[in-house]
């Protein structure tokens, strides 16, 4: 029945789109809604989004946007609950993981369809094309390149000194972390480092970036044979084990090393710079925070993964088409991107507005920060996503494993990784 | 008097018997099972109706959107399932907390109720008031104090076993530790309405026996094995039954809040594993498959139980 209903929902969707223009601009007041995970999370960026709706409307008049927080990994189901329930779903912050999944189930609306080419081309005018390529799908554009961040090293400055290490020097491999994190464990109590690496809503992410900086990687590059226990990944893993041995970094939650961090309890913390806004309200007027580069394996090239999401058009009409598109283009405009870089921490994704004064021109100069993260965008390799309708099932196995490996008694890697990958490889579609 | 004499005249006649068609049979047949309707109605839709689509879905692949197909694959959601060295870590926790709750849900409200029994009238209310107190508190709630309290760092039970003079302990991120942390803030949570049901019963307990054991010499010890307690025994099997079949469930709010089945997988149970099949990955597949070997593994203990329960109850009739 609920499929009934969803597909009469999208072809009356696929009707309307198809039957009326999209006027030139908002003349009533129209609400539309806005699912977004920034504004699910404690410190991650809801404020920050709240105030990017509250100067959108100020601007905006017609148009009252409704946020609906959401965390990312319930989106996909809370969105088609909302449409087969007959709630209104206009715009959402889609992962990119997502997409393809978002643009076949979810009514999710290439741009092109609706907005005419020029409005579009002026928009995307100096955003960073890479970025806008990863919301393409078959040459349309389902998502328009919203957040984006990658994997950075944060350190606590004050502690670095305490213990006699440069804070100008920041660790550039792990064999430096292993030095550095041995100092800070001899001479002081604080936690040497965290790292997000494992935790339930990391899956994979951070751990692909590790694995293809050893030169390695979790899966083959045509998705069809897992790779986790080859040689490069279990030096990996092994490298990770020797620290959790030698007590330089401990399985904590999410939550626990975001504290740690914030609270000036942890030297350092491998963790996307999304949650850069976070650690800085902790950092105010309590330790010096910077931020470093992704940690290298000996000399060999850091591949730091991304993490991120984009914004997805689902509005069927017009005139809340209209509103929407006036939404993200304010979102991802230079103002939205001052707002989201330096009040959230994820990367501008119109580079210019870096050096701009009237953007983040001077905020750059106090906040050096931003410079790892900017730095990595180069040498990024996108996440490779895992597939098959068991996908989260082969992620989570190789996770726990991985953890296991990482923090367990067996000694053992080798084993526990072949043995695993062995298994997950039995769910591969 | 004469109305008190029955008058044929104001008598009612005798009710003809009503001719016996075809319909009113049937509907004589069929009547004791319309009375019946209402409740197998609610049975069928909200317990064997679910229940046979779990059984269903345990043989499909599935994520739970309604756009996209079920998929017949057979028996390899349980392949898959007993595949997995976390489905039996699962289990074997599933059965700690089974062992770890029945002291603290059932062996300790039974002391608590026999003690408090004697106490004048006002201080055994408060007491078994004070006890009750968890019993209420929600369970999220109680998670998050409990959090703060163990807290390695800053939490009040730690900087007390500091003072004391012991290293801080980690009760949420120590493996060893961490599944048993869950088992005590479960029973504890327990105690009070344990406390309670046994408390009623035991004040329901025929105050004559009592009386008639103590003039035969009986010591309190003895009114209580040879009394007390077989007469409590059909509350304290059905105690027993209530923690075995839904104990580990009970722990759900706090593996949630608190550690998310980890460190390591040391604290999830079956309850939560399925959980997460379910609705942390969308695997309808293998959530019911789950859901479907502890159906069969619980149905098999409840029987068991079920039999023990005539075996050892006796009743005061």
């Amino acid at each position: 029945m609920k499929t009934i209903f969803t597909a009469a929902a999208f072809t009356l969707t696929a009707t309307l789109a198809c039957a009326q223009a999209i006027p030139d601009a908002v003349t009533e007041p129209v609400t539309i809604t806005f699912y977004n995970y920034n504004l699910a999370s404690a410190g991650n960026g809801a404020d920050a989004t709240r105030k990017m709706i509250a100067e959108f409307e100020a601007a905006n008049p017609n148009i009252k946007v409704e946020g609906v927080p959401v965390s990312p990994q319930d989106l996909a189901t809370r969105i088609q609950a909302d449409i087969v329930a007959g709630q209104p779903v206009d715009l959402s912050q889609m992962t990119f993981a997502a997409l393809g999944f978002a643009s076949e189930n979810l009514g999710v609306q290439a741009l092109e369809d609706i907005i005419p080419q020029d409005e579009l081309d002026a928009h995307f005018e100096g955003m960073v094309p890479n970025g806008l390529e990863l919301g393409r799908l078959g040459g349309k554009t389902y998502g328009l390149a919203y957040t984006f961040s990658t994997p950075v090293l944060f350190y606590n400055a004050d502690i670095f000194r305490e213990v006699g290490l440069d804070p100008e020097q920041p660790p550039k491999t792990w064999a430096e972390i292993r030095d550095a994190g041995m100092k800070i464990a001899e001479k002081t109590d604080y936690l040497p480092l965290a790292t997000g690496i494992y935790g339930p809503t990391a899956l994979d992410w951070l751990m692909q970036g590790v694995i293809n900086s050893n030169g390695g990687s979790v899966i083959t590059k045509d998705r069809t044979r897992m790779t986790f226990a080859e040689p490069e990944s279990v030096e990996a893993v092994k490298m990770l084990r020797d620290l959790a041995q030698n007590g330089i970094t401990e399985n904590l939650s999410i939550t626990a090393q975001m504290e740690g961090m914030a609270s000036g309890q942890t030297a350092m913390y491998l963790q996307t710079s999304a949650i850069q806004g976070y650690l800085m309200k902790g950092a105010k007027d309590n330790f010096e925070l910077r931020a470093a580069a992704m940690p290298a394996f000996g000399d060999k090239p850091v591949k730091p993964s991304n993490s991120g999401s984009a914004l997805a058009m689902h509005s069927t009409d017009p005139v809340k088409q209209r509103a929407t598109w006036e939404l993200m283009k304010y979102l991802t405009s230079k103002r939205g991107y001052t707002i989201i870089t330096s009040e959230i921490g994820y990367l501008p994704l119109r580079p210019e507005i870096v050096n701009d004064p009237e953007y983040l021109g001077e905020w750059v100069k106090d906040n050096p920060l931003l410079e790892p993260n900017l730095a990595q965008l180069k040498d990024l390799s996108p996440y490779t996503p895992l597939p098959g309708p068991n996908y989260l099932q082969i992620g989570i196995s190789m996770m726990d494993a991985m953890e296991m490996a990482t923090f367990g008694s067996d000694d053992n890697v080798e084993e526990l990784l072949t043995e695993t990958q062995d298994r997950t490889q039995r769910l591969m579609p | 008097m004469s109305d008190t004499t029955p008058d044929a005249v104001t008598r009612p006649p005798l009710r003809r018997p009503r001719p016996r068609t075809r319909a009113t049979k049937a509907y004589r047949a069929v009547r004791s099972y319309l009375y019946l309707l209402p409740a197998v109605a609610c049975f069928v839709i909200w317990i064997y109706g679910p229940l046979a689509e779990a059984f269903m879905l345990s043989f499909q692949q599935w994520n739970l959107l309604p756009t996209s197909p079920k998929v017949w694959i057979g028996l390899d959601n349980y392949r898959n399932i007993f595949d997995l060295p976390k489905f039996w870590q699962a289990l074997s926790n599933t059965w700690y907390y089974l062992v770890g709750l029945l002291p603290l849900a059932v062996g300790l409200p039974l002391v608590i109720a026999l003690f408090t029994q004697d106490l004048p009238a006002r201080s055994r209310n408060l007491y078994r008031a004070l006890i009750f107190v968890p019993m209420i508190v929600p369970p999220v709630v109680a998670a998050a104090v409990w959090r703060w309290l163990l807290d390695r760092n800053h939490g009040v039970v730690n900087l007390g076993l500091q003072a004391l003079g012991s290293e801080p302990i980690a009760f949420l991120s120590n493996p060893d530790i961490a599944l048993w942390t869950i088992t005590f803030i479960t029973g504890w949570k327990l105690i009070g309405f344990a406390t309670l049901i046994l408390s009623a019963a035991n004040a329901s307990i025929d105050g004559s026996l009592i009386e008639a054991a103590r003039l035969d010499g009986a010591t309190k010890w003895e009114i209580v094995r040879d009394i007390r307690l077989p007469l409590l025994s059909p509350t304290l099997m059905l105690l027993v039954l209530m923690v075995v079949l839904l104990g580990a469930q009970w722990s759900f709010a706090y593996i949630h809040v608190l550690t998310e089945g980890g460190p390591l997988g040391s604290t999830t149970n079956i309850y939560y594993l399925l959980w997460q099949f379910g609705f942390g990955s969308l695997a309808v597949g293998w959530s019911s498959a789950s859901a479907v070997i502890l159906f069969v593994g619980f149905g098999l203990l409840a029987a068991a139980l079920f039999a023990l329960k005539a075996k050892v109850t006796f009743h005061d009739d």
